[in-house]
């Protein structure tokens, strides 16, 4: 007789009905994964990361595979938020959870995409993209220097009283620091890691391997790096945290949960497999389960840590 | 535009495909063809493909542990659809695949035995238009189809053949190798009623010369109302759809991007659109009319 576990967690607002959620570019517009999963399945997704008009992303190749991992160098190719609230969320299941997800160059830019994505009640909560490892402008300058992340939460906090994430970029020194600024500036949660800046070349061709020549690189080659990021900005911050980082199975996440992350998003491992995420949500509970726990939540921090 | 990545290729794609499948199919064979070598797959649930479509299919069998390196899948056209086998539950379908070991993922799934397991989504992408919008009052049938392979390319065309014949297209199908040992499916289609020639670089076996010779007499010989379809190396596929502008010809081409996941989320597949912006192969494509495509923007 197996007891009933309570799957559910509350991340910085935001009920889920279980901790895993998939991670912005990854994902799509969720509909692309209906063949693949039951959506109402997972705690839910973080769109494709939007941008104010539409937008086209960089010239081929976008990709390349590296050891364990991939380089992307896709550059916030997105249908712009109007297509996207008109279009791509009306196509969604009721009980799908939609975290929007917001890229811009100027801090008000961002806060203009939180308003209007706010308005719309099927969105659960906002993440702001400060970290994409490689478009020129934007993104990643303000999660590389911890003033500028500070006045672009501080706006967008302005913007929207919805549940509101600050995604952050492992390009920084001191990762904390960046945590706690956001903290600071009132953001709900935090979620990281975005992708590793990264490059790899052709040694024929003696050309990088990406157009952009830098990209960001993704999947288990950036775990154990995502892995120590999440337990040192767990020390650092009481909001809650997103792991993010090379998840490819339920071990993967629950890592991330003992130390200290309420939730997960699941990326690279959706496109090896598009039903990683409702595998990951069903391995979590069994293994709360046969450990003992009550509840998925009590995972969250469960790490046993040399006494000093 | 408000989302211009993922307008159709044409409006003669097919619309009435089948939702794809994930799931692990089992090895039926894997065995040398050529210079390459077939590979049978048995897909639980297999709902079936148009001409054209692909798979992404692991790099090698996997047992119960999901492999990390190499991470991606690899897209591989579905050569051809066997149908049920007849043994298992009906649902499921075998299909056979083409490819050439030119990496570590090829190399891994030459490697896979009868009887493992390998993981496969599809049938993914658009395929070959196979009839022509209401708008075209043209009379198709009879109209010849030259069907041009190299290489793997092979790979796309036979299931496209096939369909041809059977809506009463004519079809030429010119396969091009650098020798004799390159050719690849030659059996299979040898047994179409097609007019089959054959090409090697170095003269080996059939024409001598490259695939545009035949493709070239084949397009001046006077006939109207032909397409051409052709898949191969991108510098095949550029000449082929130049000799088709020429004669003011139709031709399709299959693009092989590389992919992450193949059916339009990594948004890594990106062709150049001859109007500007991008198409996603995977989802776009890899069919695409050849006038569609900016053919000096693809890598
Ligand atoms: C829609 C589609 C259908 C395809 N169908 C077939 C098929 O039926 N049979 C088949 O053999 N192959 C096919 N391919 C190509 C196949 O996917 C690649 O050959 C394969 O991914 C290589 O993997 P690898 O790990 O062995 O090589 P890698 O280690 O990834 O690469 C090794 C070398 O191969 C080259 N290469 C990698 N990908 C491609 C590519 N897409 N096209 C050309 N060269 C490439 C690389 O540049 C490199 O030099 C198809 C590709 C697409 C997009
Ligand atoms: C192809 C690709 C596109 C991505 N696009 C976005 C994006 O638009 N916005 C964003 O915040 N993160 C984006 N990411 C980063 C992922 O959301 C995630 O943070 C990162 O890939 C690490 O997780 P993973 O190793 O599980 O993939 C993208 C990642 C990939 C691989
Ligand atoms: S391969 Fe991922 S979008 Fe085409």
């Amino acid at each position: 007789m197996t007891e009933a576990i309570d799957e559910s967690v509350n991340f910085a607002g935001i009920v889920l009905r279980n901790p895993v959620l998939t991670a912005s570019g990854t994902f799509g517009y969720g509909t692309e994964f209906a063949p693949f999963l039951d959506l109402e399945k997972i705690g839910g997704f973080v769109a494709k990361s939007l941008t104010l008009e539409p937008r086209f992303g960089n010239p081929p190749p976008r990709i390349a595979e590296t050891p364990a991992g991939m380089l992307n160098a896709i550059s916030i190719e997105n249908v712009g938020v109007r297509a996207f609230l008109e279009e791509k969320l009306p196509a969604l299941p009721d009980g799908v959870v939609v975290i929007a997800s917001a890229f811009g160059t100027e801090p008000s830019v961002y806060a203009e995409l939180a308003a209007r994505v706010s308005e719309h009640p099927r969105i659960s909560g906002i993440e702001i993209n400060a970290s994409c490892p490689h478009v020129k402008a934007g993104g990643i300058e303000f999660g590389q220097d911890p003033k500028l992340l500070g006045e672009l939460v501080r706006e967008v906090r302005r913007a929207t009283t919805r549940p509101l994430l600050v995604k952050l970029s492992p390009n920084v020194t001191h990762i904390a620091d960046m945590a706690r600024v956001c903290e600071a500036e009132g953001a709900d949660g935090i979620s990281l890691i975005n992708a590793v800046q990264a490059m790899e070349v052709d040694v024929e061709t003696r050309r990088p391997v990406l157009s952009n020549i830098l990209g960001g690189l993704s999947g288990p080659a950036i775990r154990p790096i995502a892995l120590r990021m999440v337990w040192q900005v767990a020390q650092a911050v009481e909001i809650p945290i997103c792991g993010v980082g090379g998840i490819m199975n339920a071990e993967d996440a629950i890592k991330f949960m003992l130390c200290g992350a309420t939730a997960v998003q699941v990326g690279t491992a959706n496109y090896l497999d598009p039903s990683s995420a409702q595998r990951i949500a069903v391995g979590i509970s069994e293994y709360a389960r046969s450990h003992g726990f009550k509840r998925v939540a009590d995972l969250t921090g469960a790490l046993e840590t040399p006494r000093e | 535009m408000s989302d211009a990545t993922t307008k159709s290729a044409s409006a003669t794609s097919i619309e009435n495909k089948a939702d794809p499948i994930r799931g692990h199919a089992r090895v039926v064979s894997n065995e040398e063809e050529g210079p390459g070598r077939r590979l049978r797959l048995a897909v639980p649930d297999w709902p079936g493909s148009i001409p054209g479509q692909f798979v992404m299919i692991g790099a090698g069998a996997e047992a119960g542990v999901p492999r990390r390196d190499p991470l991606l899948p690899r897209p591989m056209a579905i050569y051809r659809e066997l149908g049920s086998s007849g043994v298992r539950a009906s649902a499921e379908g075998e299909i056979e695949l083409l490819y050439r070991v030119v990496g570590r993922g090829t190399q891994l799934l030459s490697e896979a035995r009868e009887g493992e397991s390998i993981k496969v989504v599809g049938p993914l992408g658009r395929g070959f238009p196979l009839d022509r919008p209401a708008v075209a009052s043209v009379d198709e049938s009879g109209s010849k189809a030259i069907l041009v392979g190299g290489g793997t390319g092979i790979a796309s065309l036979y299931e496209l053949a096939r369909a041809l014949i059977s809506r009463g297209r004519s079809v030429v199908v010119i396969l091009g190798g650098r020798s004799a040992g390159d050719l690849m499916g030659q059996r299979e289609f040898e047994a179409l009623d097609v007019q089959l020639i054959c090409t090697t670089e170095d003269g080996s076996d059939g024409v001598h010369g490259l695939v545009t010779t035949p493709l070239a007499d084949g397009l001046t010989s006077g006939e109207r109302g032909a397409t051409v379809y052709a898949v191969g190396p991108t510098p095949m596929m550029k000449a082929c759809a130049a000799l088709a502008a020429t004669n003011s010809v139709d031709c399709y081409v299959s693009l092989e991007n590389p992919m992450a996941c193949g059916f339009g989320v990594c948004l890594g597949c990106a062709a150049p659109r001859a109007e500007g912006g991008f198409f996603l192969v995977c989802r776009a494509g890899p069919v695409f009319l050849a006038r569609e495509i900016d053919w000096e923007g693809l890598p």
